[in-house]
């Protein structure tokens, strides 16, 4: 058998080209798809990862503030543990560099450039006095250093806040050869340094901690064991207080996981769905290469084989052809992530402020992974017509009638059982499922199975009922429904993808309009002002200057001024971010556009202490109106009333506002980062943030009017979105395979029947016409179902899935145009794979009228 | 690894003598910090004051810290006895260095600005028990964590203790002495000792010049106190002793102690029992051949005789390796130095006497407490030695 299968095989590929090409790029695309996906997941986590060890390589535990930078004593007093073998303090800092070939954050840490460690930052030999003493002094990464044609002794300026730095490069290290994925821009320089230039005396963003190992352990690098790790975590925990966390290098990775969490795990559904597709296509062409061969296995059964034998064959060659697959799929999918990667770290740094990806993280497990996935898909796909070939009785097989399809009876049984399922997971989900977060997706699933089941009807009932008129299109869609196995596959595929594309056009439509009205609310100032240093969400520390901000109160047209101070606070278990603005700013109310409370109690009572929570929050934490919200400060924890709830699509992880003098209560004085500034009536914004511009030149600062300041948000709205946007080509690109595929085979199987109408005097065009005019017709029937199966799926997605793992209220909204752009692309798309098929089915000879119609 | 002197210990009352043992704090920082092989030269130019003949010495001031040259150290080594009812015998030593990082003042806005950087070393060994006990620290010295005091304060140098514990290290001149206490409550070791010098300090080389090298490259500022008086408390391993015996300081200070081929050292300060001492060091070269030795024998009254190498025979009678780092350190020797007529056994009194450092892994070496015999076995003195550079993965000092 083996040998038969080896001499046959040759031949096969020979003669079904196009069906194996099929089959090869379902795999391919939907291993490309999910691996793709899982590579940018990776990397995002890795980025993240090797930064932290790239700086925390010796340490076994972090002490990281809850509410920001820390007291230094807090270093003296993790020392005094008995656990505690080595400390090392670190602060950090995000400076602005600006270059000819563009701009960039550095990420500065500064060390305690004294105490050994396994990265020696200090560079070449006896560079530590001037690391410690030089003023400026910094190594920097040989990969930045080589991008920027930068060497040791060389100076650059970079700003932080109204701040313009001088550095000194004093040491190249290749950090990347010690931590692969850290990045690249990522730079340290001695504790004091860091601090003299940032002002931040007495304060510490982080502390590593090696634990003490036991005797002969002492120099060990393996880590302690997980039970003397964690109990060391808690006492320490324990000792340092609440406004404090300890971690592992484990546990940080988690947050970093966790903060992509819902990211992520869209990418990761999306990408399955891709997968899902590509199962349908290697279906449908599994199913019509083995009616073509129908007469082999026949022969085969009548010849001895057993069952088994021809299912072990079928099985074996589907194997061979996954392969090729994912030969193909695994490379495809490695080019993709790093096509794309660029817009994820985007993406990762400018919304969950991690690290930016700088390589792309592949392991070979990863990669056996997603080749598993491509032969166990590929064998899924194809179970079902071998098995059911392989049943057949020999003489079934080997008649010269064309094989009945099993199907049209099976229609009205399989509709009711799909929908059944979506029924059932409807009422489960009202039932139990909406305290679970994953529930959303079970709904989806359901209706991604619905609508396959129902595809077989839907086709049946539509085409059937088509009027014939003529040899043209009723005739083309007509004949649809004879041909049901193998066109409510094609049908069902093209569905699927449909659904998918209309459910997250619907959903990012309306996701987007939603954001830019509330925008329109929200961004009400004339002129925005920050530091080039800025960086949105918190984590910054480039402030801007009192004396600063006075000048531009005084600026001519400016009316009134709001100050804005944020950074990254936890409340409860929710890290969330917490901005003081001036909350009695005259007109300022729709700063806020609350969702619950009422508008002037609100007010009165944030001016009071109180607390406006933004609507992911207030989902997150269960918290309303009147609640006491907790916050870690560096002192304890605070608990303000929540004032009111508001509408924000800024952060899913959740925000809160206090007016400025809460926040300097709870901090400390300090200048804002941000300031917004109202001009007088009848002042162009542009032409005054221009001048401002020009007026401020001497320091570092961005002027951005309200248009502008929309648009960017905008423009990073869009790229958080771009990775779905290719899911969502590949899903289109695998179900229009599926439409060729079912041509083709139908070319294939009624070679005698359009040889009959070639005999009858048909055209070719008129044959052409018919071809192209039944993938319209499919074209037709999918858009059908799958705009029915994207509404519902737009549903799930906004009113279910969004609100469970984002918390946000999203406004549907139906974005007319990019719809109609859809449709007209799925019937180009449709079109253009009608094409081949329908060249060849004009191309038949009437001469094959006496052939069999294999 | 340690850094040490080599040579060292040489009392003597007049200035005039020489002595060993910087090195051992240079090789340890140069390992420490990277900063290997910059032992040497470029000193001068680089902003640290080179150690040459004809420093101005000034006593007590030169007792406090030298901060425009790069390393400096005060070395205690010495032999107690337990008063109580058990007669314990120990060893002991305890070391500040001072590792300096920029010869100019420093002066950022942060806590944590520094010049220099602080390392304590303090060992006990039990020679009843035989066992050896070692605690170490190392800290820049920031006004929170380390400070090195200046006169008329009393306060010489002082750290917050090792990570895991909380009490200080401290070294006080005391005016006659000095003061100090080390204490490590997570190895058991505690030290609050007393010294008041018997005899003048002595110069470790002609006006306090000390050579490492036959080229001059390296050289130092050496003086010793060769008798100390001391009595005080230890504490080991939870159980307290009061103690009395005898100690020996080194104080050196220098920017370029060790030359690029020098690879490590043997160093002995020997008290005999008629009063004299002798300090003397031998270093070796990568290939472990003897490089350049030097040595100073101080009589009774505190005269110095400046010895070289040549005028002494030094032969290792035993090593002993140790099971942790695999290093293999002589423990034995035979001393003769023919002129004077002096014939010695050097006999480690405890064979592990090895002290290694977990905060820098490739740095450990050998301190420890010998007594000294005739060809018959009786007793002449006793003494410490201290070995760097050997095993693998030792890194040279300096």
């Amino acid at each position: 058998m083996i040998r038969y299968y080896r001499l046959a095989l040759a031949a096969h590929f020979r003669q079904g080209r196009i069906l194996y090409f099929l089959t090869v790029l379902g795999v391919a695309l939907g291993v490309a798809a999910v691996l793709a996906i899982q590579i940018i997941n990776r990397s995002a986590v890795g980025a993240f990862r090797g930064s932290v060890q790239a700086i925390s390589s010796d340490a076994d535990l972090s002490i990281l503030g809850k509410s920001g930078p820390f007291p230094e004593e807090v270093f003296l007093k993790a020392l005094d543990d008995p656990s505690v073998e080595r400390a090392w303090p670190i602060v950090r800092s995000e400076v602005r560099v600006e270059s000819d070939s563009g701009s960039f954050f550095l990420d500065i840490y500064g060390l305690d450039l004294t105490a050994p460690m396994r990265i020696d930052w200090r560079g070449e030999a006896d560079q530590l006095g001037a690391a410690l003493s030089q003023e400026g002094w910094i190594a920097v990464s040989t990969p930045l250093a080589r991008r920027m044609g930068w060497r040791a002794g060389d100076r650059f300026e970079a700003t932080l806040g109204v701040e313009r730095l001088q550095f000194r490069i004093g040491a190249l290290i290749d950090i990347q050869r010690y931590s692969p994925q850290a990045s690249s821009k990522l730079a340290v320089m001695d504790i004091a340094q860091l601090q003299h230039l940032q002002g931040g005396r007495g304060t510490l963003h982080q502390i590593d901690l090696r634990l003490r190992r036991e005797g002969g352990a002492a120099r060990s690098a393996e880590p302690p064991p997980a039970q003397t790790l964690r109990a060391a975590r808690d006492r320490l925990q324990d000792r340092l207080g609440p406004s404090l966390q300890v971690l592992s290098l484990d546990d940080r990775e988690n947050q970093a996981r966790d903060l992509l969490g819902a990211f992520r795990l869209n990418l990761t559904a999306l990408s399955l769905i891709s997968l899902f597709v590509g199962l349908f296509l290697i279906y449908a062409s599994t199913q019509a290469s083995l009616v073509r061969r129908r007469a082999e296995f026949g022969l085969l059964r009548s010849l001895g084989a057993s069952r088994r034998q021809v299912l072990g064959l079928i099985l074996g060659e589907v194997t061979l052809l996954a392969l090729l697959g994912v030969a193909l799929g695994v490379p495809l999918g490695y080019w993709l992530a790093t096509l794309r990667i660029d817009l994820v770290s985007a993406t990762i740094s400018n919304i969950y402020l991690l690290n930016e990806i700088e390589s792309v993280q592949a392991p070979p497990q990863l990669l056996a992974t997603a080749a598993s996935i491509g032969v166990l898909g590929a064998l899924l796909g194809a179970l079902l017509p071998a098995w059911d070939m392989s049943r057949r009785h020999p003489r079934d097989l080997l008649s010269a009638i064309t094989l009945r399809e099993g199907i049209s009876a099976a229609t009205r049984p399989l509709a009711a059982l799909g929908l059944g399922l979506l029924t059932a997971t409807g009422a489960w989900y009202l039932a139990w499922g909406q305290g679970w977060k994953p529930a959303g997706f079970v709904l989806g699933i359901g209706l991604l199975a619905a609508i396959p089941m129902a595809s077989p009807l839907a086709v049946k009932a539509i085409c059937s009922r088509v009027r014939l008129r003529g040899f043209g299109l009723s005739y083309s869609v007509r004949t649809l429904s004879l041909q049901l196995q193998k066109t409510s596959t094609a049908v069902a595929t093209l569905s699927i993808a449909v659904c998918m594309l209309i459910g997250i056009t619907l959903m990012i439509g309306s996701f987007r309009k939603t954001v830019e009205t509330w925008m329109s609310s929200t961004v009400q100032a004339d002129v925005y002002v920050a530091a080039e240093s800025w960086r949105g969400g918190a984590r910054s520390d480039a402030r801007l200057s009192d004396d600063l901000v006075k000048r531009m109160a005084d600026f001519p047209g400016v009316e009134a001024i709001d100050r804005l101070r944020s950074r990254q606070v936890y409340s409860g278990p929710f890290r969330i971010g917490l901005a003081g603005v001036d909350v009695a700013l005259p007109g300022g109310e729709q700063r806020f556009p609350l969702m619950e409370g009422d508008m002037d109690a609100a007010y009165r009572s944030a001016l009071e202490g109180g607390v406006f929570i933004s609507e992911p929050l207030a989902r997150r934490s269960g918290l309303g109106v009147g609640d006491p919200l907790p916050l870690t400060v560096p002192w304890g924890e605070a608990k303000l009333p929540v004032a009111g709830i508001y509408y924000d699509y800024a952060s899913e992880r959740g925000a809160a506002v206090v007016d400025w003098s809460t926040y300097q209560e709870l901090f400390g004085p300090g200048p804002p980062s941000n300031v917004a500034l109202y001009l007088a009536a009848g002042i162009d914004a542009e032409a005054s943030a221009e001048q401002l511009r020009q007026a401020f030149s001497e320091y570092p600062l961005r002027f951005n009017s309200n248009r502008r300041l929309r648009r960017m948000a905008l423009e990073i709205f869009d790229q958080t979105f771009a990775v779905v946007r290719i899911l969502q080509a590949m899903s289109l690109l695998i179900a229009v395979c599926g439409i060729t595929l079912t041509l083709l085979i139908l070319a294939r199987e009624r070679v005698s029947e359009l040889a009959l109408y070639r005999a009858l005097g048909a055209r070719r065009l008129q044959i052409f016409a018919i071809f192209v005019g039944k993938g319209l017709g499919m074209a037709l029937l999918a858009l059908l179902l799958g705009t029915i199966g994207g509404l519902a799926l737009a549903a799930i997605l906004i009113y279910v899935i969004n609100r469970d793992y984002f918390g946000w209220t999203i406004q549907a909204h139906w974005p007319w145009a990019s719809l109609a752009a859809q449709v007209a692309s799925i019937f180009a798309a449709a079109l253009l794979a009608a094409v081949y098929p329908a060249l060849r089915a004009s191309r038949t000879p009437a001469a094959e009228l006496a052939k069999d119609d294999s | 690894m340690p850094s040490e002197r080599f040579g060292k210990r040489n009392p003597s009352r007049s200035p005039g003598c020489a002595r060993r043992r910087p090195w051992v704090a240079a090789a340890l920082l140069a390992t420490l910090w990277g900063a290997p092989g910059a032992s040497g030269p470029p000193f001068g130019d680089d902003g640290w004051k080179k150690a040459s003949p004809g420093y101005p010495w000034s006593f007590p001031r030169d007792h406090w810290a030298h901060h425009s040259y790069r390393n400096e150290w005060w070395y205690f080594t010495g032999h107690l006895r337990s008063a109580g009812e058990r007669k314990a015998r120990f060893g002991y030593q305890f070391t500040i260095f001072r590792i300096g990082a920029s010869p100019r003042p420093v002066d950022l806005d942060s806590n944590w600005s520094t010049r220099s950087m602080i390392m304590g070393h303090a060992a006990i060994s039990d020679l009843e028990e035989g066992r050896h006990y070692f605690s170490e620290l190392v800290f820049r010295a920031a006004p929170f964590l380390a400070a090195f005091g200046a006169p008329p304060d009393p306060l010489i140098a002082w750290s917050r203790g090792p990570a895991g514990t909380s009490q200080r290290w401290e070294l006080h001149w005391n005016g006659q002495g000095f003061d100090l206490r080390a204490v490590d409550s997570l190895q058991g070791l505690e030290m609050e000792l007393s010294t008041t010098a018997l005899k003048p300090l002595v110069f470790q080389g002609p006006g306090g010049y000390s050579r490492k090298s036959a080229s001059g490259q390296g050289a130092s500022l050496y003086y010793s106190m060769t008798r100390l008086e001391t009595s005080g408390r230890l504490r080991l391993g939870g159980r307290e002793f009061e103690v009395e015996g005898m100690s020996w300081m080194d104080k050196e200070f220098s920017s370029n102690v060790l030359e690029e081929h020098q690879a490590g050292w043997d160093w002995f300060s020997l008290q005999l029992d008629d009063g004299r001492e002798l300090m003397l060091f031998e270093l070796r070269d990568r290939q472990g051949k003897v490089d350049f030795g030097s040595a100073t024998l101080v009589s009774e009254s505190g005269e110095c005789a400046y010895l070289s190498r040549g005028d002494w025979e030094l032969e290792v009678a035993r090593r002993w390796k140790s099971p942790e780092t695999g290093a293999l350190y002589p423990v034995e020797w035979n001393l003769e130095l023919p002129r004077q007529g002096l014939r010695l056994q050097l006999r480690t009194l405890l064979d592990n006497q090895e002290n290694r450092s977990r905060i820098i892994p490739s740095l450990f070496y050998w301190e420890g407490a010998l007594e000294l015999l005739d060809e018959t076995g009786r007793r002449l003195g006793q003494g410490y030695a201290e070995l760097t550079g050997y095993g693998d993965g030792s890194r040279p000092p300096i």
